[in-house]
């Protein structure tokens, strides 16, 4: 763990290093080769006559831009859950945002017939939105706010009911399946960049917020009582982390799917090398997110051109082993 | 009760089968999963797959119960005139054995990739026979022909549709010259994804018409799906056919994907090869009405003049 300020710094820089390997490679590689030289000629020069201008500027901006996006959200969003719960195993798909979103977006294509993209954004996002706020009150015991284990539990239920929804709503709607089959297992490519800049703006708004709470996070991981004997009003933060949450992963799920794991691992790997300050962790946390969910879609697309497996796929074959290895460390330890 | 009743009607139709029609002889039919021992010309048959039931129409029976089509529900609309008095049986993928035990049939024909866990409940109920290949009709009309007793009639469709191939073969040869054998891909667009079809029904049809396919395109599997726009090159052909179902969310993906410079690009697009043909002849129909249907399009797509060489009176 690194923990002078030089070290930190340092650490953070190699990171953004990472990050703009993982943006250019993501720019560059596909079906279609980009040269570096005419990447730039692409952004600087735009000519519509060159092939390769016309890839990178229709097709891997654009989902460059969601993947940073996306994965710095869940990142940012699964680092918060796991403070707020006290669980190292919170994600937002443990917490019900997954199940919430996948069954709103399932109603939507079946019994609404909902197909643009900008209608199952926002469908996605609200059920993910209903499910956490579901998780939340569940998970709340009477006169001592949120209990982790509570919340995991009502979590695991949420989960369970609007699954089996979904699942019921699909079985009875079976050629609809298909069309959301992508969506499904998680995807970054195709996405209209003019069906995620309405979210936009609340989603930065909830990135600031959870940035400026971080010495208020670093508190949260004492005893209630002796928060409230250092003078923080625990249920207001809770309150705020929590609508933080749901905009970051509700947007993240909204836009990309179902992606798995990058909530989960990202944080703990920010955690072991910055430690448990929440001024180095969430900032770590987003930088080392968009660079995982960039690479994995970068590996995807390269795998069996051209077609591209689903990036969900890839962060969870990254992410299995972590998270196995993860579920028996903590056991031992509690 | 009524239930009840039911079963007692089954239990009666089953008993009483056999010895109605012990006076006719017993054929064996030979398929996919075994032999089917049937008896006489079986009149009440159940068709549990799209192609099965395209067959049943072209050889002259009405079916007393069929799976539903995959679009314009309940039955394709070139089928609807002869099914009227059918009973619908669900989803291909998922029919309703009770109802089927109900119908007490004399011959189910089902389709080896969707019904191999339920077959030996099928058996019980009715001789039922699998044909081995899904996409290739003309096998499923013999087999059907057989186990129905119908041999001459699906030995007429065949020689009418050899006929056919052979007068389009010699036309379009004339038509294209050294062009002739055309290069042609298969496409389809789906709400989130679009499709290259490297097998199915429809190049079955095109093989065995002459066509080739793109280099490319000549791989195992059926096909592959397509999320990018990055990956339209791969689509090129020297005729493109595409297929897709009439929904919003379809046509807007085919309007983005149609709309790219990179599908402007194609040789396909320029030479303004590419044919927009009906999914339910193409992917959904599998049967021989359904391929006679598709020669049709063809004809009318090549501007080649047609010969009637048919007698069907549904193709």
């Amino acid at each position: 763990m690194l923990t002078s300020l030089l070290a930190r710094t340092s650490g953070t820089l190699v990171c953004l290093g990472l990050l703009l390997v993982a943006t250019v490679s993501s720019l560059v590689f596909g079906h279609i080769p980009v040269s570096l030289d005419m990447l730039a000629a692409s952004l600087m020069d735009y000519d519509p006559g060159s092939l390769e201008h016309l890839v990178v500027r229709t097709e891997r901006f654009s989902r460059t831009v969601t993947a940073l996006i996306v994965g710095a959200g869940l990142a940012t969003a699964g680092a918060l859950m796991q403070t707020l719960t006290r669980n190292p195993l919170a994600s937002p798909g443990i917490l019900g945002i997954n199940a919430g979103a996948m069954f709103f977006v399932v109603v939507g294509a079946t019994l609404f017939s909902l197909t643009s993209p900008s209608e199952l954004v926002w469908a996605a996002f609200t059920g993910a939105a209903t499910a956490a706020f579901l998780v939340y009150f569940l998970g709340q015991q009477a006169g001592r706010g949120v209990s982790p284990v509570r919340t995991v539990l009502a979590g695991v239920a949420v989960t369970a009911l609007f699954v089996s929804f979904a699942q019921g709503l699909l079985i009875l709607n079976q050629d609809r399946f298909e069309s959301i089959l992508f969506w499904l297992a998680g995807s970054v490519s195709g996405r209209e960049l003019e069906a995620i800049l309405p979210l936009l703006p609340l989603f930065c708004l909830a990135l600031l917020i959870a940035l400026l709470l971080s010495r208020q996070l670093n508190l949260l991981g004492l005893d209630d009582d002796v928060i409230r004997g250092l003078g923080l009003r625990v249920g207001q933060v809770r309150l705020l982390i929590g609508l933080v949450v749901i905009v970051l992963a509700g947007t993240s799920v909204a836009i990309a799917g179902l992606i798995g794991f990058v909530g989960l691992i990202v944080p703990h790997i920010a955690r072991g090398i910055f430690g448990t300050d929440h001024r180095w962790l969430l900032p770590l946390s987003a930088i080392l997110g968009a660079t995982l969910l960039l690479a994995a879609d970068t590996v995807a697309r390269l795998v069996i051109p051209p077609q591209e497996i689903p990036v969900g796929v890839m962060t969870a074959l990254l992410g299995a082993p972590l998270f196995l290895h993860l579920a028996r460390h903590v056991r031992a330890v509690s | 009760m009524l239930r009840y009743a039911g079963f007692i009607l089954v239990a009666t139709c089953l008993a009483w089968a056999p010895t109605a029609s012990a006076n006719n002889s017993a054929t064996v039919v030979e398929h996919a999963f075994g032999k089917a021992t049937i008896h006489g010309n079986p009149a009440r048959v159940v068709s549990l797959y799209q192609g099965a039931t395209d067959t049943a129409v072209a050889l002259g029976i009405e079916p007393v119960g069929v799976v539903e089509s995959w679009t314009e529900k309940p039955m394709y609309r070139y089928l609807r005139q002869d099914l009227q008095e059918v009973t619908y049986l669900g989803l291909e993928t998922q029919p309703d054995l009770e109802r089927i035990a109900w119908l007490a049939p004399d011959l189910i024909v089902g389709a080896s990739n969707r019904h191999r866990t339920i077959y030996p409940l099928l058996d019980r109920i009715a001789p039922t026979v699998i044909p081995g290949n899904v996409y290739d009709f003309k096998a499923l009309l013999e087999l059907m022909a057989k186990a129905t007793g119908r041999v001459a009639r699906g030995k007429e469709l065949l020689t009418q549709w050899q006929a056919r191939v052979e007068d389009f073969r010699a036309r379009i040869q004339r038509k294209l010259g050294d062009q002739w054998p055309q290069e042609v891909a298969i496409l389809s667009f789906r709400a989130d994804h679009a499709r290259i079809y490297y097998a199915g029904f429809a190049r079955s049809v095109l093989d065995e018409l002459g066509f080739s396919a793109p280099a490319t395109h000549r791989k195992e599997g059926w096909g592959i799906k397509l999320t990018s726009q990055e990956s339209i090159p791969a689509m090129d052909a020297e005729a493109v056919f595409i297929f897709m179902d009439d929904d919003p969310a379809v046509l807007r993906t085919f309007d983005t994907w149609s709309s790219h410079p990179l599908w402007k690009n194609l040789q396909a697009v320029r030479q303004q090869d590419v044919y927009q043909v009906d999914p339910v002849t193409w992917n959904m129909g599998a049967g021989i009405i359904a391929a006679n249907r598709m020669l049709d399009e063809l004809y009318r797509h090549y501007n080649l003049e047609q010969p009637d060489l048919r007698e069907c009176a549904q193709c």
